[in-house]
Parts: structure tokens; C-alpha cells; sequence
């Protein structure tokens, strides 16, 4: 094959390491702003993405106000963040398309590896099928059942896992193999 | 390839950071109920015909059809009411706190919650005296214009960000005009 990360121009490799190493940064934070605002419990996702929503209640025939007294220590509750469809609407939009080229950039650094052409296969799939559980776990979460929310975790670990394993195999066969060029 | 940088650009323009408190919930109460005591919570289900005349009036319909209005009271006597209003703009939400006195003129606005990216234009613009502007609106009266108020001493994304605090406070006084005090318990 002739791209191979092994025998790449060292240009190349400092290319794929930067780009791995920028990603790998992105991913951290990604983590980071997911314990803040979701959480890693399928519990905490589901209360995220689910929201009241799921309650669909019928607006009565004729406006009615109840009333309930409330003490200051009610207005300290710490909120829960919650995406609600608008939001999710949105985050998808944006979030897709990008998801979609880190997952072509990755996948382009897993043509370069020399691997068994089924590894390399299935790395890329896991590669586009993560960020495709992610949203679809929070889509079901929304639309269908909070339990889904365990969906949206297993696509947040697979984008993750699926990173590891590009980024230490090509670290490892560009700069530390023996069949280096 | 440009596509895929075109894409990565537009991606990145528009992508939503998350939401942050600016003012803490207890502290926008106090601020725009001093002195009370005691609070209720006053909750408005909207039929959906009020529902489609509030959309109609203010392009805003509430979370599952319901207003939420705080009353506070000293003693016996009212102190007045606030509502937390939300707005949804294409760089996430805003959450403005308007509060209103017993006789129903604005007291004060508090912007409570804004995006990491919206933080800093909403700062600018309460800097610039955005919220002084609210004080003594009526529901029914003159609409909120504190950003056109703002320009000559905030920036393009302060006054962009003041607009939306207009529209929320212009949910807030019809909201609270038509509904706080004319709908039975």
C-alpha cells in the first residue's frame, strides 16, 4: 500500500501526530464538560435529555393558576442542566457535521496503519458509528424512554475508546515500531 | 477539501456552549423582591387559546404551557412578584429575571444565566446600564428598548445580546399583564 504511516514522510507523521494530539485535547475538555453539564450516570443523562417533556400534559380548557408557597432554600435547588428539543435540535445540527469530520480525519489516520484490512474495517465503523449512538441515545431519550440514556453513555465511551486505540497505534507505528521507516 | 474547511468554520461559528449562572437564583429574588419574607409560587396553566394569544403577542410560548410567577410578601404586605423568562437565541439561551412592583411597574432586571459565549456580551451590556433602562415599564405601556439605549456605549455583540434581554422582558410585562392577576386560584 502506499500510504503507510510507517514509512511516511516524517512531515506526514508530525501532521497525524498534531492532529491526534489537538483531538486528543478536544476530547479531554469534551469529557470534562460532560461530567459538569451531564454527568456519566445514565441517570444524570437521562435527566439531561429526557426533561419534563416526557410528561406531554394537555393544556386545560380555561387558564388556572395554582398556588404554592415556597421558601428561599427552593430557589437555591441546584438545577438540573436539561437539553430541551429546541436545544437538541440544534446541538445535532452542529455537533453532526463535526463529529462526522473528526471521525473522516481519524479514519484517514486508520488507512495509514498497517493493520488487517477487518481491524481497520471495524475501527472505522466505530469510529461513525459513536457519534451516531450519542445523538441517537439522546434523540430516544428524548422521544421514547429515559432508559435509553445508557445509549448515548455507550456512544460517549465508544467515541473515546475508538480515539485510544488510533492514537496509540499510530504513535506506536509511526514513531516507536521497529519497521519505521 | 475547502467544503470540509467551509463546514469545519460553520460548524464551529455556530456551535452552542454551555449554559452558566451569571446570578444565582436566591440573589436575583432578594434583589428584585427586598425585604420579603415569605414567598408564593404562582403557577398560570395557559388554555391553549391564552397559550396562542401570548405566542401571538410575544412570539413566546412557556415551557408545557405554564408561567411561573414568585409573589414575596413582608408581613402581610406584598412586596411585588418576579417571573424568570428564558430566550432562546442562536447562540443558546439567556435567562433574564424581571421583577415587578406591587403596582406592577418593572423594579429591576437581573440576566441570571447566559451561554459561556454570551457571557462576557451580556456582562458588556449590564455594564453599559442595560437593566437601569426596564425600570417602571408597564404591561401595555412602551415596549423595552434598553438596547437601542446601550449602542453608543457597548459593542456590536452587547447590543445583540441587549435585544434579547429586550425580548425577554417583553415576555415578562405580557405575561405578567395579562395573566398575573387576572386568572383565579
Amino acid at each position: 500500500m502506499l500510504y503507510d504511516l510507517r514509512r511516511a514522510d516524517v512531515r506526514i507523521k508530525w501532521l497525524v501526530t498534531g492532529l491526534l494530539a489537538t483531538l486528543g485535547l478536544s476530547y479531554v475538555f469534551g469529557a470534562v464538560m460532560v461530567a459538569l453539564y451531564a454527568g456519566f450516570t445514565p441517570r444524570s443523562v437521562a435527566a439531561t435529555y429526557a426533561g419534563p417533556e416526557m410528561s406531554m400534559p394537555m393544556p386545560p380548557e380555561t387558564t388556572v393558576a395554582v398556588q404554592r408557597p415556597v421558601a428561599m432554600a427552593d430557589f437555591a435547588q441546584p438545577e438540573v442542566h436539561t437539553v430541551d428539543t429546541k436545544l437538541l435540535i440544534q446541538d445535532t445540527h452542529v455537533h453532526v457535521p463535526m463529529y462526522g469530520l473528526i471521525a473522516a480525519a481519524l479514519g484517514v489516520v486508520v488507512a495509514g496503519l498497517s493493520l488487517p484490512r477487518r481491524w481497520a474495517l471495524g475501527l472505522i465503523v466505530l469510529l461513525f458509528a459513536a457519534p451516531w449512538l450519542d445523538f441517537a441515545g439522546m434523540w430516544l431519550t428524548k422521544l421514547a424512554s429515559p432508559r435509553f440514556a445508557i445509549v448515548t453513555l455507550a456512544g460517549g465511551w465508544a467515541m473515546g475508546l475508538a480515539y485510544v486505540i488510533v492514537a496509540a497505534l499510530a504513535v506506536h507505528q509511526m514513531w516507536l515500531s521497529r519497521e519505521r521507516g | 477539501m475547502n467544503l470540509l474547511m467551509r463546514a469545519a468554520v460553520i460548524a464551529a461559528l455556530f456551535h452552542i456552549t454551555p449554559v452558566v449562572v451569571l446570578v444565582k437564583r436566591p440573589d436575583a429574588v432578594q434583589t428584585l423582591l427586598p425585604g420579603a419574607d415569605a414567598y408564593v409560587a404562582r403557577e398560570v396553566h395557559l388554555s391553549a387559546k391564552d397559550a396562542h394569544r401570548l405566542h401571538e403577542a410575544v412570539d413566546w410560548s412557556p415551557e408545557d404551557g405554564v408561567l411561573v410567577f414568585y409573589g414575596g410578601t413582608a408581613g402581610a404586605t406584598s412586596v411585588g412578584a418576579l417571573e424568570f423568562v428564558r430566550v432562546d437565541t442562536p447562540h443558546g439561551p439567556i435567562e433574564v429575571a424581571v421583577g415587578f412592583t406591587p403596582q406592577g411597574a418593572v423594579r429591576g432586571v437581573v440576566v441570571t444565566k447566559a451561554t459561556v459565549e454570551m457571557k462576557p456580551w451580556v456582562l458588556e451590556a449590564v455594564a453599559a446600564g442595560l437593566t437601569d433602562h426596564y425600570r417602571g415599564l408597564r404591561s401595555g405601556g412602551e415596549a423595552p428598548a434598553a438596547a437601542a439605549a446601550i449602542t453608543s456605549r457597548a459593542g456590536n455583540l452587547a447590543a445583540y445580546v441587549a435585544r434579547e434581554v429586550d425580548k425577554g422582558v417583553a415576555r415578562a410585562l405580557a405575561a405578567y399583564g395579562a395573566f398575573y392577576n387576572h386568572v383565579r386560584t
